[in-house]
């Protein structure tokens, strides 16, 4: 699971180097430049959108919900891997996650925070986001329980809740770790706030990994409802093509699959530039790139199965509403999803592909890509096209939504940059609890 | 620190009862007691910190400079309404409560022929039109142009100064410097008999402006009186001249008809009287009743060829050998003998049915020929009617109101070639716009540069206006006294509801000002008129001007017969359906929207969807699919349509129905002097649509032959409400097999014999549900609203209505474009059947008012509710507008404000808009959603007003928008808790369903499958059709 033949000690090194290193390398000035140009373009069209309204996207009646939305559930699903990595693998005991929960996890909260972005600036009038919340007020206003999107609220925000407080439980020791390490005060001072005066004494560790097996046992099912919940929103509404009963472990077999597939993305870069290839092995990589096959293969018979019940529920405006995403005016971005989420995958049937690094980085690509337009096309087909003919309308995005989709990647980099720069990309305390060393019967 | 004069002035003294001899002091400081000389000196200085010596020397000329300036900012104060007849209550004056709405009788003409109204104001100013439901044959209905009169009343854009252009400049001037102005014009008129004068006014009917008319000609003997519209029923007159030999008005009673056949006449739309027309069409569109059956011939569908049982495409220069060929059908002696039109084929088969029909009823049938044909073909109507034994029984007549007047196009010829010999010193235009709606091929422009003095009253600063030495702004028919006939010569009075908001003057007071008469105000001019023709008797013109109609004053029935042979008709010419490109028809039609052009700037009407194509904010070529093909052309790309030496480039629709090798453009579009809704050149506002009156000559005013279409590469975008982009062959499909889910439909003799039959398409399970309904509206008011599909013509009166009635704002092309209208009621078209001859299935939807709505479930901050009552109600100030409501309404009623659609109106020039809005409803703010709401305000008046009465609401008290203008009473609100109630009834009648029905969400709204009568003979003959229903 580590190689190199690697310490204690020198794991420790590895991890810590870059964020000890007086300066990052200059290929990281240059990617949060442009990260944080995207960021500051995304604020300022922000502003645009509230100043003016939302007439600034292309959205419209009948597609009253568009690219904000697709874009809202594609970071969610992207959200998904790094609490199913810690959680859920930890439960099942998967020690080779180590090498990469720290950073899926990190992931995870940068995708929840581009995700809660939209549906916040999503609503017309902005300025009362806050009556979607339950809280007390003179006017006596109190949410309707009975909607989706409000369980949505609920869902997201306690999902990026948990995972904040799961990820930064498991940085406490590497936090300390690096206060221990620290050559200046002031990265003393704040690395030893953050790791509110962990010692690594017994106490403290059984305490520790007492919560978080807590906490897993507590992220687990809100992997599966978070993203439940989202599918919520079509699926108990009534327009042909959201209203299916699927949808809710197809959505979240999509987003471990939208997930699995960003972590991957990310995970090829950060090793290469930051010398972490011992630590996120090809083993690694290989794993994840067999989870991609299996949910992407469930995606896969989501989409068919979708068609089954179509013809087979016997609903002809269901009907129309499938044949219509695969051969109506929307057929390219159906058939884009389709070769990018099932047809792609495929590949990895192959060991040889399955450890190749080009090849899974652009099989990844794919997926991303693919995952995008399966909300795309699920948003948007469904609502272009739905009971009167007499309201059809096709969408077209203006360059507001393609500059703040754009802008979002803006924002995910940043965070993810500094996420790099300052805190430990790999949980060096699990990682060494995985080392030989760490078992008792080990032997030099 | 400036200080006022201490001592104080002394007004006592004035006082003359006690004269004050010593002025009592006041002192402000110490100082000032002390050392009084020295400090009163300086506060006897006007600015004491000022050395007048030492202030920068002014020039004189600067002086002068600020001195205008300031004359200039000062005269800027008076740019506002008139305000000294407003007179300050101190106690409320008697039978006004403000916030109370009054409603005042009027009637708004449009080219000569008057629509009673009745008009809403509230605290004075006008806010809704309506029908006068005291007139029995529109019953309070109107048109769309009616509806949106009221918007062009309060356009920021129509003009508000009296301009006068001279050597390359513009004057801004009031009414009375015209006159001064100009005085000298018309005293050396007198003096020589009014040589040189004319003057071109709009059609009108009004006793008061022939009267003022008749004293100009007095005062001026030699002056001339043209009439020009553009868009005249002259060919109409011409024909009952060929045929009776005088000048006669056909009236047809529809309700009396059981065959009726319009011949490329347009009853139910674009006809003068096609209000009265609706209604008495939907008397006999009952099926459980005698119910008549339409055919209709046209080049281009129109709304009563939507209507139509069968319907015939047929150029309409064919119009005279299909005529032929049913006089010949009819075994009519002197019939013109062989035809291309009676043999074997579709046209023929449609012929021998039609004539079996119409020789069936026989003083029950009806033909109807529209005012685009040309006078002979007019005149053998006019004789087969009479034959049909139909004249006193479906058509009367009725004498025209000027049978001597030469027709409009003879007019506008004449007095054009008389401006360009130099014949015409002076004219004046009352109204219209002719530099743009004449013939182009008079050159009228060219022409006016020659006259020497021009002066016109108009409502905008039009393209005529700029040419004109004199443009003086006209009173609107909101601000001001007139009178006019309806269609049937009843005589109705219109009077102002406000003080005109920009100094408009009025034609009649113009023209009586222009003779030199002593009365030139409106009032007494009108009044005047009124006391000659029934007398000065006080309490009948207070009773006639209460009602807005003068009572049996329509014109006499008559019953002419026809003289003698006929002329020929015109020569058919090639009757095949391919014409070779450079040969085909072109035809020129009425927009139902802007009309001739003059409600180019109505936004209201601009972005009303037209009824077939769904077009807002344009005109097209309108070309049939096959002829497209053939000319390989197709819709929104850009083609030069060429007709002798005139062309026009212009954007092509390709219209199912359209009569092959014909083009059909509307007339109105591409104004360049209109404003900055219909287009402006000054001030940059591209024009809307195309100029088709480039391709209109005298020779050919309604269509002539001889068109080229020639494909160009560029494409024009088009922003239709409706099949919003071009639909894929899965979208056709789709769209075919959903409409029987949506409109049921069925023809007569079908449903007689199995009722249950339009309810073909809802068979599927029972429908239950998980939940009990909480509420089951048993007791208290339950509204429902019933609409029926066999009535309704789709002629948009509704949709203005209801834009009218609840503040609904206009949001532009692009955004048409981007599917973002905001109408609360739209008309629904659907074609089924060959597309080059389909059949239309129209369907007004509004917000259906589920009992079980799918929208009010997923609104996460409870903007959506239902009420006691069981309305959708909609809570603006609530939403948050995360538009999930709209995505989950299955009918897509519900329109969200991407933007402010209200942010003109903070520019201090639009401000006047506000006073438009109807403060009943809520002016909604930008991100939140809105809906129709059933005029729940209209509900609320009524159920409020019953409750102080403690009495029962009747059923047909409360009216809604939408039903209020409707033509054909073809929309029925009430409570569905009343048993007696008529949408109770219409809801339990056996047509009844609701759309969607297998959702379960309980809509109250509910419609009534469209039943068509069609002739046996002809169903049977038919060819097949593609696809059909």
């Amino acid at each position: 699971m580590v190689l190199g033949n690697r310490d204690f000690a020198s794991v420790t090194d590895v991890v810590c180097a870059p964020v000890e290193a007086p300066k990052p390398p200059a290929i990281w000035y240059a990617v949060f430049g442009v990260s944080l140009t995207l960021l500051l373009m995304l604020f300022g069209l922000i502003g645009h959108l509230i100043w003016t309204g939302v007439g600034v996207w292309g959205n419209n009646v009948p597609v009253a919900w568009a690219w904000p939305i697709v874009n809202f559930v594609f970071w969610v699903g992207i959200g998904h891997a790094g609490t199913l990595i810690s959680a859920i693998l930890f439960l099942f005991r998967q020690h080779w996650r180590t090498g990469i929960n720290r950073f899926a996890e990190a992931m995870t909260i940068f995708a929840v925070i581009c995700a809660g972005l939209f549906p916040g600036i999503h609503i017309g009038r902005v300025w009362v986001a806050y009556w979607l919340f339950p809280i007390p007020n003179q006017m006596q206003m109190w949410p309707q329980f009975r909607s989706p999107l409000l369980w949505d609220v609920f869902a997201v925000s306690t999902y990026f809740t948990v995972s904040l407080l799961f990820w930064y439980l498991g940085l406490i020791p590497d936090l300390a770790t690096l206060r221990d390490r620290a050559k200046t005060k002031t990265r003393q001072l704040i690395y030893g706030i953050f790791a509110m005066g962990w010692r690594g004494s017994a106490r403290q560790w059984h305490r520790y990994e007492r919560g978080y097996l807590l906490l897993a046992a507590f992220s687990t099912p809100l992997v599966l409802s978070v993203h439940s919940v989202v599918s919520f929103d079509f699926a108990v509404s009534q327009v042909p093509g959201w209203h299916t009963t699927i949808f809710p472990p197809y959505f979240v077999a999509g987003a471990i699959f939208s997930g699995f597939a960003m972590v991957v993305t990310l995970s090829i870069p950060a090793r290469a530039l930051y010398g972490l290839k011992d630590l996120i092995t090809v083993r690694h990589l290989e794993t994840m790139n067999k989870v991609i096959l299996a949910t992407g293969m469930m995606v896969g018979y989501a989409y068919s199965i979708e068609f089954f019940i179509a013809w087979y529920g016997g609903n002809p405006v269901e009907r129309f509403a499938f044949v219509n995403r695969a051969f109506g005016p929307y057929a390219w971005a159906y058939w884009t999803m389709a070769l990018c989420n099932v047809l792609s995958p495929q590949i990895f049937w192959f060991k040889k592909a399955r450890r190749s690094i080009p090849v899974m980085f652009i099989v990844a690509i794919f997926v991303n890509i693919g995952m995008w337009f399966e909300r795309f096309v699920i948003v948007i087909t469904s609502l272009s096209r739905d009971y009167l003919p007499s309201s059809w309308a096709y969408f077209t995005p203006t360059w507001v939504d393609v500059c703040m989709f754009i802008g979002s990647f803006g924002l995910f980099f940043t965070l993810f940059l500094l996420f790099l720069r300052f805190l430990p990309a790999v949980a060096i305390a699990e990682v060494k609890n995985v080392l030989p060393q760490a078992h008792p019967k080990h032997h030099h | 620190m400036t200080a006022p004069p201490i001592e104080k002035p002394i007004e006592s003294q004035t006082n003359g009862n006690h004269a004050v001899t010593e002025t009592k002091k006041y002192y402000r400081s110490f100082e000032h007691l002390e050392n009084e000389d020295a400090v009163i000196a300086i506060i006897k200085r006007e600015f004491p910190d000022v050395d007048a010596d030492k202030l920068s020397p002014v020039s004189r000329r600067r002086f002068v400079q600020l001195l205008g300036a300031s004359a200039a900012l000062a005269s800027a104060t008076g740019c506002r309404w008139e305000t000294e007849h407003i007179v300050d209550t101190n106690e409320r004056a008697e039978n006004r409560t403000p916030g109370v709405p009054q409603y005042f009788s009027s009637a708004m003409e449009l080219a000569g022929v008057a629509l009673p109204l009745q008009l809403t104001t509230f605290d004075g100013r006008p806010v809704k039109v309506e029908g006068n439901p005291r007139f029995a044959a529109t019953g309070g209905a109107t048109t769309a142009w009616a509806q949106a009169s009221l918007l062009s009343f309060y356009d920021p854009e129509r003009s508000k100064k009296v301009k006068h252009r001279a050597n390359g400049g513009v004057e801004e001037l009031d009414f009375a410097k015209f006159v001064t102005a100009t005085g000298p014009t018309w005293t050396a008129l007198r003096a020589n008999q009014g040589a040189g004068l004319r003057v071109l006014s709009e059609a009108s009917s009004s006793d008061a402006l022939i009267a003022a008319k008749n004293r100009l000609l007095k005062t001026y003997p030699k002056a001339l009186w043209h009439e020009f519209e553009s868009i005249s029923d002259d060919e109409s007159r011409e024909g009952t001249k060929l045929a009776f030999g005088g000048a006669y008005r056909p009236n047809y009673q529809l309700a009396a008809a059981d065959v009726v056949l319009c011949l490329d006449c347009d009853l139910l739309g674009d006809h003068p009287n096609s209000v009265a027309n609706a209604r008495s069409f939907a008397k006999r569109r009952n099926p459980d009743a005698a119910m008549n059956r339409l055919y209709v011939v046209e080049a281009s569908f129109s709304t009563t060829g939507a209507a139509a049982d069968h319907r015939l495409p047929l150029r309409a220069s064919l119009m005279g050998a299909f005529l032929n060929g049913l006089e010949e059908a009819l075994g009519i002696p002197g019939a013109a003998g062989a035809s291309a039109m009676t043999g074997a084929n579709k046209v023929g088969f449609f012929i021998k049915a039609l004539a079996d029909d119409l020789k069936g009823a026989k003083g029950r049938c009806l033909i109807a020929i529209g005012a685009r044909q040309p006078a002979a073909v007019q005149a053998r109507v006019h004789r087969l009617n009479e034959l049909l034994e139909n004249v006193g029984k479906t058509v009367s007549y009725v004498k025209e109101q000027l049978p001597d007047r030469a027709s409009h196009v003879e007019e506008i010829r004449a007095l054009t070639s008389a401006m360009e010999k130099g014949q015409v010193d002076t004219l004046v235009i009352l109204g219209g716009n002719p530099v743009y709606t004449a013939p182009s091929d008079l050159n009228f422009s060219a022409a006016l540069a020659k006259v020497k003095q021009k002066v016109h009253l108009g409502l905008y600063d039009d393209e005529t206006a700029q040419l004109c030495d004199w443009h003086l702004p006209a009173a609107h028919y909101l601000e001001s006294w007139n009178d006019s006939r309806t269609w049937d010569g009843t005589h109705v009075l219109a009077q102002p509801t406000i003080l005109p908001l920009y100094q408009g003057t009025s034609a009649v007071e113009l023209i009586a000002t222009l003779a030199g008469h002593e009365v030139t105000t409106g009032y007494d001019l009108v009044r005047s008129a009124f006391d000659t023709r029934y007398g000065n008797d006080e309490l009948n013109w207070r009773r006639c001007l209460r009602d807005g109609i003068v009572p049996n004053s329509a014109w006499p029935i008559e019953t002419p017969r026809v003289k003698g042979d006929l002329p020929p008709m015109p020569p058919a010419g090639d009757v095949g359906d391919d014409l070779d490109n450079g040969k085909l028809e072109i035809d020129f039609v009425a927009c139902s929207k802007v009309y001739d052009g003059r409600f180019a700037n109505n936004g209201w009407l601009q972005e009303a969807p037209d009824f077939m194509t769904r077009m807002t904010w344009d005109n097209v070529a309108l070309i049939a699919p096959a002829t497209a093909d053939r000319l390989k052309v197709t819709t929104e790309q850009m083609v030069t349509l060429r007709v002798g030496d005139r062309s026009l480039d212009c954007a092509v629709y390709v219209m199912p129905g359209q009569a092959q090798s014909s083009v059909t453009i509307w007339l109105g579009y591409g104004r360049t002097a209109a404003g900055s809704v219909g287009g402006s050149v000054a001030t940059g506002v591209a024009p809307v649509g195309f100029d088709s009156y480039k391709l209109r000559s005298t020779n050919g005013m309604w269509f002539t032959t001889g068109l080229s279409v020639q494909p160009k590469s560029e494409t024009y975008q088009l922003s239709m409400v409706q099949e919003h982009h071009m639909i894929d062959t899965v979208g056709m499909e789709g769209r075919e097999e959903r409409i029987e889910m949506l409109i049921h439909e069925a023809d007569l003799r079908q449903y007689k014999t199995n009722p249950e039959s339009i309810h073909g398409a809802e068979h599927g399970p029972p429908l239950i549900s998980l939940f009990d309904r909480p509420e089951k509206y048993e007791t208290g008011h339950k509204w429902g609203l019933s609409v029926d599909l066999s009535t309704c013509t789709g002629c948009n009166a509704c949709v203005i209505a209801c834009q009218a009635e609840n503040n609904v704002p206009v949001v532009g092309k692009e955004r048409v474009w981007r599917s973002r209208e905001m109408h609360w009621l739209r008309i629904d078209r659907y074609f089924s059947g060959d597309v080059n001859d389909p059949s239309v299935s129209s369907q007004p939807i509004m917000c259906q008012q589920c009992e079980n709505a799918p929208c009010e479930e997923v609104c996460p901050v409870g903007a959506t509710m239902h009420s006691k009552e069981g309305l959708n109600d909609m809570v603006y100030n609530r939403c948050v507008g995360t538009r999930y409501c709209s995505n989950n309404c299955p009918y897509k009623v519900r329109r969200f404000n991407f933007f402010n659609y209200q942010l003109k109106m903070k520019d201090s020039e639009n401000e006047i808009l506000k006073m438009m809005f109807n403060p009943e409803v809520t002016v909604r703010a930008r991100g939140v959603m809105e809906k129709c709401t059933y005029c729940v305000h209209r509900i609320k008046a009524v159920t409020q007003k019953a409750k102080n009465q403690n009495r029962a609401v009747v059923d047909g008290e409360i009216v809604t928008a939408c039903e209020q203008a409707c033509p054909s009473q073809s929309i029925v609100f009430g409570d569905l808790n009343d048993a007696t109630s008529r949408v109770t009834k219409r809801h339990a009648d056996k047509r009844t369903y609701a759309m969607l029905e297998f959702l379960n969400v309980l809509p109250r709204t509910q419609y009534m499958a469209r039943i068509s009568n069609k002739n046996p003979a002809l169903v049977a003959a038919a060819p097949a059709h593609a696809g059909g229903h």
